[in-house]
C-alpha cells in the first residue's frame, strides 16, 4: 500500500469515527448519575425512568407519528398520480412540469415555512395539526414524485399491455397490474417521506398551533435554552437504537 | 352517445385523464406553495395591505420594507456572518468529503462500498436537532472530550469553544458533510478507470494524473455538493442558536425574528422581505458560482 493510500485510509476512518463520537458520548451520558451532567460519576437508569414517566414526551411522539402517517398517505397519493401521468402519458411540457414540481425541494425550508404561515394567516386559516400536515405535504408530495418517477421510468410496460390485450380495462389494469408492479417504488417513497416528515423541525415549528408539539419540537423546546438535559440523552439513545434498527431492516428489504 | 357514463368519458379522453392525474397534486402545490410565495413577495413589496379585517391590493410597489430591513444595523452583519459560515462550511466539507469519496470509489471493493455507505449514513438517521445537541457535549469546556485531552496532557487548559464562530462552523461541517460526500462519491465512482490507467501508461505521474484527469472529471459532483451544502447553510437557523449563542446571528434567525418579534402586518411584510432577500442572495451566489466554476451539474 502506497503512502497516499495509507493516508487516505487514515483520513477516511478518522472522519467516520469523528462523526460517531458525539453520538457515542451522548449515549454514554444518558447513563450518567451525576448532577453536574458533564462529569461521569456513576451508572444509572434514572434518566430513562424519568423519560418514560414524562407524559409530554409520549404525547409529542404520538403527534409526530400520526401527522407523519397522514402526510405519507396524502403525499403518496398525489405523488403516484403525478408520476404515473408523467411517465405513462408523457404530456407536452413535461420538463417544465418536472421543474415546477421540484421547486419546493430546492427552495430553503425556512422560506417555505414563513411564506406558508403568512399565507395561512392572510386567508384566515387557523394554525392546527392540519396546517402542519399541509406544510409537510407541500414538500413530501414532490419528494414522493421524484422517487416514484425515477423508478417508474425503467419499468416494463409489457405486463400492462398483456393485461389489456387479454381484455382487462385500463382501470382494472391499473389496480391489478400497475400498482403491484409499483409497490417496491411506493414503499421506498413511503419510507423517505415518512422519515422526512417525522424528523422535520423547521416547517413544523412555524406551522404548528401553540401547545401542539411533535418530537423534534419538544426536543427543541427542551434544549434551545442552552441547557443539557440528561433525559434528552436517554431519549436520543432510544431514537438512535430505533433508527439503527430501521436502517438495518430497510437494508434487508432493499436487498430482497 | 347513448349511455355514456362519466367513467366512459374518462376512458376516452387523454386530456381528461391527465387532468385527473396531475390536477390534485398541481392544485395542491399551487395553493400551498406557489401562492404563499407570490403573496409573500407582494406583501414585501407593499402590494397588499389590510384595513381592519379585509385585505386589499394597493396597486403600488414600494421598497419601504426592504429599506427598513437593510437599514437595521444587525442585518448587514447577519448577512456577512451567514456568508462566512456557509463559505467556510462548503470549503470544509469539500476538503473532508473529497478524500473520503476518492478513497471509497478507488480503494474499496463493491461489498466494502456498500458497508461504508451504510456506516456513513447511520448517524444521519438521527434527528438533526439531537445531532447538534450531541455536539454540545463534545464542544463544552467541562465536557468529556476537552477534560480527557487535558488529563492525557494534550491540552493545557480548557478552550471555551461553545458559543463561538468555531463551534458553529465545526457543527455545520459535521451536519452538512453527507450532502457533500454523496454527490461527489456518486460522480467519482462513475469515472472510467481506463482514463486513469491510460494516463499512467503514457507516463504521467500520479499527481499530474489526479490534477489533469480525476479532478476535472469529478467537477459535476463537486458543483452539486457545493450547492447542496451552501444553499441551506446560508440560511441555517438551528445550529447558530444551539451552539453559537446570541452573537451567531444569521439570515435564518433574521427571517424568524422579523416575522415573530414584530407583530401584525409589519412583521409579516418584514419576514417576507427577509425571506425574499435570502432567495435573492442564493440566486446571486449560484449565478456567480456558475460564472466562475462552469456549467456542468449532476444532482446525485
Amino acid at each position: 500500500m502506497s503512502m497516499v493510500d495509507r493516508a487516505l485510509k487514515i483520513i477516511f476512518w478518522s472522519i467516520v469515527t469523528l462523526t460517531y463520537l458525539p453520538i457515542v458520548v451522548m449515549i454514554l451520558f444518558s447513563f450518567n448519575s451525576s448532577r453536574s451532567k458533564l462529569v461521569f460519576t456513576g451508572f444509572t437508569l434514572e434518566n430513562y425512568i424519568s423519560l418514560i414517566n414524562n407524559a409530554n414526551v409520549w404525547e409529542s411522539f404520538i403527534n409526530s407519528i400520526w401527522t407523519a402517517a397522514v402526510v405519507v398517505l396524502v403525499s403518496l397519493l398525489l405523488g403516484i398520480l403525478m408520476a404515473y401521468a408523467v411517465v405513462r402519458y408523457k404530456p407536452r411540457g413535461s420538463t417544465l412540469l418536472d421543474s415546477l414540481i421540484m421547486v419546493p425541494i430546492i427552495i430553503p425550508e425556512i422560506v417555505e415555512a414563513v411564506t406558508l404561515v403568512i399565507f395561512l394567516i392572510i386567508v384566515g386559516f387557523k394554525l392546527s395539526p392540519l396546517t402542519i400536515i399541509i406544510g409537510h405535504v407541500a414538500f413530501d408530495a414532490p419528494l414522493a414524485y421524484l422517487v416514484l418517477k425515477a423508478r417508474f421510468q425503467g419499468w416494463n410496460r409489457e405486463y400492462e399491455e398483456a393485461a389489456m390485450t387479454l381484455g382487462a380495462d385500463e382501470i382494472t389494469t391499473f389496480f391489478k397490474i400497475t400498482i403491484p408492479l409499483m409497490m417496491p417504488a411506493i414503499l421506498a417513497a413511503a419510507f423517505l417521506t415518512f422519515i422526512w416528515s417525522y424528523d422535520d423541525f423547521i416547517k413544523t415549528f412555524f406551522t404548528r398551533p401553540t401547545g401542539f408539539d411533535t418530537l423534534p419540537v419538544y426536543i427543541w423546546n427542551r434544549v434551545a435554552r442552552g441547557r443539557l438535559e440528561l433525559d434528552i440523552n436517554a431519549l436520543s439513545t432510544i431514537i438512535v437504537a430505533i433508527s439503527f434498527l430501521f436502517t438495518y431492516v430497510r437494508m434487508k428489504l432493499v436487498k430482497e | 352517445m347513448e349511455g355514456d357514463t362519466f367513467i366512459d368519458k374518462i376512458r376516452r379522453s387523454r386530456s381528461l385523464k391527465l387532468f385527473l392525474l396531475l390536477g390534485p397534486g398541481l392544485i395542491f402545490l399551487a395553493i400551498f406553495f406557489f401562492a404563499p410565495f407570490v403573496i409573500s413577495l407582494m406583501l414585501s413589496l407593499g402590494m397588499l395591505d389590510k384595513e381592519v379585517y379585509t385585505w386589499y391590493l394597493t396597486f403600488e410597489v414600494t421598497l419601504r420594507y426592504y429599506i427598513r430591513f437593510f437599514t437595521n444595523p444587525g442585518t448587514v452583519r447577519a448577512i456577512i456572518l451567514s456568508f462566512y459560515y456557509a463559505s467556510v462550511t462548503t470549503i470544509g466539507t469539500l476538503l473532508l468529503a473529497y478524500p473520503m469519496a476518492y478513497y471509497m470509489a478507488f480503494k474499496m471493493d463493491k461489498r466494502m462500498k456498500t458497508t461504508a455507505v451504510f456506516i456513513i449514513f447511520l448517524p444521519f438517521w438521527i434527528n438533526f436537532i439531537l445531532r447538534v445537541y450531541a455536539m454540545r457535549f463534545i464542544l463544552h469546556e467541562a465536557g468529556p472530550l476537552q477534560q480527557g485531552l487535558i488529563s492525557i496532557g494534550l491540552l493545557s487548559e480548557p478552550i471555551p469553544i461553545l458559543g463561538t464562530d468555531i463551534a458553529v462552523i465545526i457543527t455545520m461541517i459535521y451536519s452538512y458533510l453527507i450532502f457533500m460526500l454523496l454527490p461527489i462519491f456518486g460522480v467519482v465512482e462513475k469515472i472510467n478507470k481506463e482514463y486513469i490507467e491510460a494516463a499512467y501508461t503514457l507516463g504521467a505521474p500520479p499527481l499530474k494524473t489526479f490534477l489533469k484527469i480525476t479532478l476535472p472529471l469529478s467537477k459535476p459532483g463537486i458543483i452539486a455538493g457545493s450547492l447542496l451544502v451552501f444553499i441551506p447553510a446560508l440560511g441555517e437557523f438551528v445550529i447558530p442558536i444551539l451552539v453559537g449563542g446570541g452573537r451567531a446571528y444569521t439570515i435564518g434567525r433574521l427571517i424568524y425574528d422579523n416575522f415573530i418579534r414584530i407583530s401584525g402586518i409589519l412583521g409579516w411584510a418584514m419576514g417576507s422581505a427577509a425571506a425574499m432577500v435570502y432567495i435573492g442572495l442564493i440566486l446571486i451566489s449560484t449565478y456567480i458560482y456558475f460564472k466562475f466554476v462552469g456549467r456542468e451539474i449532476t444532482l446525485i
